[in-house]
């Protein structure tokens, strides 16, 4: 459970398929299954691998079939011990809220309680997977928002629990509640209508395929106009800055990653752990508070400076540059475009050369004492620009 | 069962007027810290002779409101449990606590066993209840009750939070006039008015140059002038509220009076919410969050499980609370909110799945406790609304009468629009 969160975090800062983990990251979030949680430590794992690794840029429906029979969720959401006689509406109606339509659907408490009733069934095994048990299944006819199920037998049940979550997983409602999912981590807190119209035709056309959803929104222009419109999250400033820092994995080990997770964790974002089923939020308004603010300027100090966690290959601040400016107005500038990927506006610069008390032409040089004590408070404060903390 | 009648409270849900003398007196301070405010030279000292700490606090009348989310859906029917009505074990054939083992309240309802260390304060008067109690919509929804609840504003176009609402209307201007003991904001704090979070206030500071704080500071307000609100907020409000805090006495203090808090979350959460208190800082609302409540299976029984061991946690934490504060308990008043109740049937997974009417806790030194408030509505057949316990009171009437009587507030209507309710007399006026 612990190795699956420093796992996933180790990933996220140093894997090479960066695209292939925030697709991840996005599904973990919908499929949510909290991680760290005593009841699942046994199948969490295999749910990570085999429900959202294996479908992230795969088919949805066949990831939303995946996580039904899986024992993660049924435990996770009681469906192992819903029966006919007495239903646990749990995963029926988050199944509906949380993994396809979304509340704003309409859906009845009906729906919802009919939803619960065609599910049961779905249950754990003896062998501890996830299996189909006839006996438990209520095979009356119902409709589940606008979904017909006619009287069936025991054993057909099934069939129509796979029929119900493939209709489901491509219905053009749950089309465009997820294509705003994917929009909302890549393009703005408020995506644009026009272009999840677009991402719901794709999902749509093609069945719920992930790849050509992704196009859409990758060939759109309100994502090429998306930079500079998000607030990193603090999982994503963990990650953002480790990696901006080039910051090395530890040469043996894990003290180092187990310490970060151990931080990401305390701010309430480490990967896959929230703790209710509704995933992590994915907005600004979730995540930027005082306190959380704090904790991010004191990881940027940390690791400007290469203080904590020791086991980490931090880079010395001296060597983020090639070479020192011969001015503090340029080295403030060079800061900017080696960490932020652009110049520091008038604002942040000012605040920055007032921190080191110099004027925007005082001479610099490698050999400056300041600069040699005293770079990686200005890397920190790179970092704690709005410039940084916007994406 | 009818609404509290004998705490001598007034009807009129604008004034919250009563024991006229003391809150004429109070009125008048108010007024004249009001006065000096809009010359803007006032500092307004609260908090105990020994602790005392100016701030300038104009608006604020000395009180703490503490709400305590219980997310995830608390069962009320299982912490105060009606065990006068045969419904509630014909229901719950498994997991119903059992008549014999409740503290006893009254005819109808007993408290968990869990929940002995409350039974003080339930004794002296500080400790009560109001059941079932409920939104006006009956969302069966998690998030969507939770986003209602919070935001309180049903039915308008208002997006706020409702503590964001109440500091606005009642505003200190401090930094520290809300405060959430969390990482997270919660959502009802969404919204302009000022308000910090933070986990501890020992050790609220910035790692850094060690021995050029003023310009470290310095420099990271300059970097956000002009910067978006969404990010130029929560640093601003982070400097000036490490700076507030950095004046504030005890607190790094332990707790007082014996007060022993449960090793956990809560616990901690509590504990840091005492210091806050006790220090004088004008902390007008306090929210902290104790979740893990969503029991669809494996809820347990009376002497072991997930509910027992949760009102263990819960009550322990609580009893400290009171404890820890002394003579701040008289001006604090801490009110629990869940987004609703469970089912009143049990599952076959010995849980509850979700419902509606639910069970408020209210623990202060103004709280008319020893009593359980509100309207029972009842557990038959025919009283349940979809299987579930009706709700009779809404939510709002509770926190309206906390907000009006005990924290200063005038007109609900900025902080509840359109809401209509009136007081049941849960608390006295200050």
């Amino acid at each position: 459970m612990l190795e699956t969160g420093r796992l996933t975090l180790a990933r996220q800062i140093w894997s090479t398929r960066q695209l292939f983990e925030v697709v991840v990251d996005v599904w973990n979030n919908v499929l949510h299954v909290t991680n760290p949680s005593s009841e699942v430590w046994a199948s969490r794992q295999d749910y990570d691998r085999n429900v959202v690794r294996r479908h992230a840029f795969g088919s949805f429906g066949d990831m939303l079939v995946a996580s039904a029979r899986h024992p993660a969720m049924l435990t996770y959401l009681d469906n192992t011990s819903s029966t006919a006689a007495q239903p646990n509406e749990n995963y029926g109606r988050e199944l509906l809220e949380l993994h396809t339509l979304g509340v704003e659907a309409g859906y009845s408490e009906a729906d919802v309680k009919n939803s619960a009733r065609l599910l049961t069934g779905l249950t754990i095994g003896r062998d501890g997977g996830g299996t189909y048990d006839a006996g438990r299944h209520d095979g009356a006819g119902r409709s589940i928002y606008g979904f017909g199920v006619p009287p069936h037998s025991a054993a057909d049940g099934n069939g129509w629990i796979d029929a119900y979550l493939r209709w489901l997983a491509v219905h053009p409602v749950t089309a465009r509640r997820l294509s705003a999912k994917l929009a909302t981590r890549f393009v703005s807190d408020t995506p644009p209508a026009a272009l999840l119209d677009a991402m719901a035709r794709t999902w749509v056309q093609t069945g719920g395929q992930v790849v050509p959803v992704l196009r859409t929104m990758f060939d759109s222009t309100h994502f090429w106009a998306s930079a500079g419109q998000k607030v990193r999250t603090p999982q994503e400033d963990y990650v953002a800055t480790l990696r901006t820092l080039g910051t090395g994995m530890e040469s043996s080990g894990v003290g180092g990653i187990t310490k970060i997770f151990w931080h990401v964790l305390d701010q309430g974002h480490a990967p896959m752990a929230w703790p209710a089923p509704n995933g992590y939020p994915d907005v600004a308004a979730a995540w930027t508070s005082p306190s959380l603010t704090l904790s991010r300027w004191n990881r940027h100090m940390d690791f400007a400076a290469g203080w904590y966690p020791p086991e980490l290959r931090f880079t010395p601040a001296l060597q983020l540059l090639p070479s020192i400016p011969s001015t503090y107005g340029a080295l403030v500038d060079a800061l900017g475009v080696r960490l932020t990927g652009s110049r520091l506006n008038a604002d942040e610069k000012a605040a920055l050369l007032q921190y080191a008390g110099r004027s925007e032409g005082s001479p610099c040089s490698s050999g400056d004492r300041w600069v040699q004590n005293n770079l990686r408070y200005l890397v920190a404060l790179t970092l704690d620009t709005p410039s940084f903390t916007i994406r | 069962m009818s609404t509290a009648s004998t705490s001598g409270t007034a009807n009129d849900p604008r004034c919250g007027c009563a024991e006229g003398s003391r809150l004429t007196s109070r009125r008048t301070v108010l007024r004249a810290a009001l006065a000096a405010a809009a010359t803007g030279v006032t500092t307004y000292a609260v908090g105990d002779v020994s602790t005392q700490v100016s701030f300038a606090a104009p608006g604020w009348n000395g009180e703490t409101l503490v709400v305590l989310s219980l997310h995830g859906g608390f069962d009320g029917l299982s912490a105060v449990v009606p065990g006068g009505d045969g419904a509630y074990y014909a229901a719950r054939p498994t997991i119903a606590v059992p008549r014999s083992t409740l503290l006893g309240l009254d005819q109808m309802f007993g408290l968990h066993p869990a929940m002995a260390p409350l039974v003080p304060f339930w004794k002296n008067g500080t400790f009560g209840v109001v059941h079932a109690v409920g939104q006006s919509d009956p969302t069966r929804s998690h998030f969507a009750a939770m986003e209602q609840m919070e935001t309180a504003a049903p039915g308008s176009s208002v997006r706020t939070g409702w503590i964001d609402r109440t500091i606005g209307s009642l505003g200190t201007g401090s930094v520290l006039g809300a405060v959430g003991i969390s990482n997270q904001q919660p959502r009802s704090f969404a919204g302009p008015a000022p308000k910090t979070t933070t986990t501890s206030l020992d050790g609220f500071s910035l790692i850094g140059p060690g021995d050029d704080r003023p310009t470290w500071h310095a420099a990271l307000r300059r970097m956000h002038t002009g910067a978006r609100p969404e990010v130029a907020a929560p640093a601003t409000t982070l400097l000036s509220a490490m700076e507030d805090v950095a004046k504030l006495p005890g607190r790094t203090a332990g707790p007082a009076n014996g007060a022993a808090y449960p090793d956990s979350d809560l616990g901690r959460a509590l504990a840091q919410a005492a210091v806050l208190k006790k220090s004088g800082a004008p902390v007008q609302v306090i929210a902290l969050d104790y979740g893990d409540w969503d029991m669809h299976a494996g809820l347990g029984r009376v002497d072991g499980g997930w509910m027992r061991d949760k009102l263990t946690e819960l009550s322990s934490a609580l009893a400290a609370f009171a404890t820890d504060l002394g003579s701040a308990f008289g001006s604090t008043t801490l009110v629990t909110l869940s987004e609703f109740g469970r089912r009143v049937g049990e599952n076959a997974s010995g849980g509850l799945d979700h419902g509606h009417g639910n069970a408020v806790l209210l623990l202060g030194g103004g709280v008319v406790g020893g009593r359980v408030h509100g309207v029972w509505p009842g557990l038959g057949a025919d009283r349940l609304v979809d299987g579930d316990l009706a709700g009779t009171t809404d939510y709002r009437s509770v926190i309206g009468e906390v907000l009006q009587k005990r924290c200063g507030a005038g007109s609900l209507g900025t902080i509840f629009p359109g809401f209509g309710g009136s007081p049941l007399g849960v608390v006295r006026a200050r």
